[in-house]
């Protein structure tokens, strides 16, 4: 579902891959809590290879959201795919994450 | 008018079955692609509730396809504990929560929803979704 480094830009690098939902967004929030464990950075992640997501998904995204803001980081979002892109839109994450192409 | 009846256990895993089968079903009307993903994306969040606020493992959820010519309707139920509207606000969006979502998501991508609750009989979502002429 997803691979990480960090980066010389201070901050997790992340793939997420195929589907995201009520069966896997566990397994993605342990990942991404895992990470942040290890070091409290900004998150960047890269979801052009990201197919589908639901509420479950993004409720794990906002709780990582939370947590990182708490040490003035942030989640980036980049390369999300147009059906993706829609679904940040209209729960207007799309204005709480950093998007980008 | 076609009913297609999909009967499922409630748990996570089986959603994307639910989800898959809408997917084609709506394919089939004529929806294009956005209104296919729209109608998938709904129907997912809909079977998200009845996983989640079904009563235990053993339970199962049920949908409820009708096509009618242009209309695709869905009904998604299950016979959880039923769902306290009293309790039930909008999401903030400028402040979000990890829970909620789902039904604001399903009312944004279908033309109407509908929710019947009742702690005896569990809960139903209906869903409808018209395919537009151009």
């Amino acid at each position: 579902m997803k691979k990480s480094y960090e980066d010389q830009d201070q901050s997790w690098h992340v793939d997420i891959m195929g589907e995201v939902d009520i069966h896997t967004s566990g397994n993605l929030k342990d990942a991404l809590n895992n990470l942040l464990n290890e070091k409290e950075t900004s998150i960047k992640i890269n979801c052009d290879k990201l197919i589908y997501i639901d509420s479950t998904g993004l409720g794990v995204l906002i709780g990582v959201l939370k947590r990182v803001k708490k040490n003035e980081n942030d989640i980036f979002i980049q390369g999300a795919q147009s059906n993706i892109s829609k679904l940040l839109n209209i729960t207007g994450l799309d204005k709480i994450f950093i998007m980008s192409e | 008018m076609e009913n297609i009846t999909l009967s499922l256990p409630s748990k996570a895993e089986y959603v994307s079955v639910a989800r898959l089968t809408a997917s084609v079903i709506a394919n089939n009307m004529g929806f294009n692609i956005e209104e296919v993903e729209d109608i998938k994306v709904a129907v997912g969040e809909a079977c998200n509730n009845a996983v989640l606020h079904g009563k235990c493992d053993q339970d199962r959820f049920n949908l409820n396809f009708v096509i009618d010519g242009q209309i695709f309707m869905v009904e998604v139920r299950d016979t959880g504990n039923g769902f306290d509207f009293e309790e039930y606000t909008e999401p903030d969006l400028m402040n979000p929560r990890e829970n909620g979502l789902g039904l604001f998501i399903m009312k944004s991508l279908m033309d109407e929803v509908e929710v019947t609750s009742t702690v005896e009989d569990g809960t139903c979502i209906k869903m409808v979704k018209n395919v537009v002429e151009i």
